[in-house]
C-alpha cells in the first residue's frame, strides 16, 4: 500500500486575506506596530478571481485577531490590458476576449490585470 | 504617517512554489498542474495514461488534491505507483492546492525514482488558475457535458494553461454541443491554446497526449 494522506486547513479567499495581513506586518518599519496601522491599500487584477466586497469582508472579519483593529483595506480593481503580438496594438479587454480589435490576431501577450499587491499603509505617528 | 509599499501579496506562495521548482528541477522531474471542474474525467485520464507512460520508462507519482476523501487516490492505487492524497480539508472545506501544500506532499515522494509528476488539483474552475505551485506547466480538463461557455466564464483558467484536454469525447453524438464553437471559444480567451480532444472511455486521443507529455519532458531536460 502506498497511499499516504496529508492534510491541511485553508481556505481561498481567507488564504488571501491572510496574506494581505503578513504582507503589511512584513512592510512595517520596526518602530511601528501592527495596531497602529489604519489603512491598507491593494490592487487586485480584473483577471484575477476575486471580489473585492470579499477580501473587505473577510479583512475585517480577522483584523482584530491578527492585530490591525484599526485598519481599514481599500481594494483597487487594475484593468486588463494587452499587447498583440502581432502588431503591437495595445488594447483594453473588458470581456473574455483575448484578440487584437486591430488585426484580430489571437497572439496577445498580457501587460495588465493579474495579480495582487499591496500599495499603500497608513499608520498612525508614535 | 504613509508607509510607501510594494509587495506582491502572494510573495510567500509564490517563493514556495520556486523552492518546489528548484527541486524539481535538481531532480529532473516534470510537474503537471491538471485542473479542471469536477468530475471532468481527470483521474480517469490518469488511470488511462500513466500505464502507457509506463511503457515508454516513464516512472509517474501522483500528487491527489482533494477537499476531502481519499476516493481518487484509492483508484489509482491498482497503477502501483506513489500516491499522496493532499487533503485541504478534512470535513469539506475548500478549494486549490497550494504550494505549502504540494511541499508537504513532497516529503512523501522519493524524487530521485520519479520522472513525471503529476498534481491532480481539486475540481474547480476558478480558485487553482491563481496559484503558481512550481509546475512546468498547466494543463485544463474541459469534458463535452460542460457545454461551449466555460472558457468564456472562467477566463484567467484558460489564460493559464498551455494545454487542454477536450474530454468525454465518446459521448459527442448523445449531446447537442457544438464542438467548433466551443474550440473557438477556447481560441478567444487563449490564442496559443493546444487543444487535444480524448476520451478515457475509449481510450481515443489518449495517444496523442502521452506524445504530448513526452515532447514536454524531452524539452525540458
Amino acid at each position: 500500500m502506498r497511499l499516504t494522506v496529508w492534510g491541511n486547513w485553508v481556505m481561498h479567499e481567507m488564504y488571501l486575506t491572510e496574506c494581505i495581513i503578513d504582507s503589511v506586518k512584513k512592510s512595517l518599519p520596526k518602530k511601528i506596530s501592527p495596531d497602529a496601522v489604519t489603512e491598507v491599500q491593494v490592487q487586485v487584477g480584473e483577471l484575477d478571481a476575486v471580489i473585492p466586497e470579499t477580501l473587505i469582508f473577510l479583512f475585517d472579519a480577522i483584523k482584530g485577531s491578527h492585530g490591525l483593529p484599526k485598519a481599514k483595506l481599500t481594494v483597487d480593481q487594475v484593468p486588463v490590458r494587452c499587447r498583440c503580438q502581432s502588431c503591437g496594438n495595445e488594447f483594453r479587454v473588458d470581456s473574455p476576449l483575448f484578440i487584437c480589435p486591430s488585426c484580430q490576431s489571437g497572439s496577445v501577450e498580457l501587460l495588465s490585470g493579474r495579480g495582487m499587491i499591496l500599495t499603500r499603509i497608513i499608520a498612525d505617528e508614535e | 504617517m504613509e508607509i510607501p509599499v510594494i509587495r506582491d501579496i502572494l510573495e510567500e506562495s509564490n517563493a514556495r512554489a520556486r523552492e518546489n521548482r528548484e527541486l524539481f528541477d535538481r531532480h529532473g522531474v516534470f510537474v503537471v498542474n491538471m485542473m479542471s471542474s469536477p468530475g471532468s474525467g481527470k483521474t480517469s485520464i490518469l488511470m488511462k495514461t500513466i500505464p502507457l507512460l509506463r511503457q515508454q520508462g516513464v516512472s509517474c507519482a501522483v500528487i491527489e488534491g482533494d477537499i476531502t476523501t481519499s476516493i481518487d487516490s484509492q483508484r489509482l492505487q491498482p497503477l502501483g505507483i506513489p500516491v499522496v492524497q493532499a487533503n485541504t480539508e478534512p470535513f469539506g472545506g475548500d478549494c486549490h492546492v497550494g504550494s505549502h501544500l504540494v511541499q508537504g506532499a513532497l516529503k512523501y515522494l522519493d524524487l530521485h525514482a520519479i520522472k513525471l509528476l503529476f498534481i491532480e488539483n481539486i475540481g474547480n474552475l476558478v480558485c487553482p488558475a491563481e496559484f503558481y505551485l512550481g509546475e512546468d506547466c498547466k494543463v485544463v480538463v474541459l469534458s463535452l457535458t460542460e457545454g461551449e461557455d466555460k472558457p468564456l466564464k472562467y477566463p484567467l483558467m484558460f489564460r493559464e494553461c498551455r494545454l487542454c484536454l477536450l474530454s468525454k469525447i465518446d459521448l459527442s453524438p448523445y449531446l447537442d454541443i457544438k464542438i467548433g464553437e466551443l474550440q473557438s471559444n477556447i481560441y478567444s480567451v487563449n490564442g496559443k491554446m493546444e487543444i487535444i480532444p480524448l476520451s478515457a472511455k475509449s481510450g481515443d486521443g489518449i495517444s496523442i497526449w502521452v506524445d504530448w507529455l513526452l515532447s514536454q519532458m524531452n524539452r525540458k531536460t
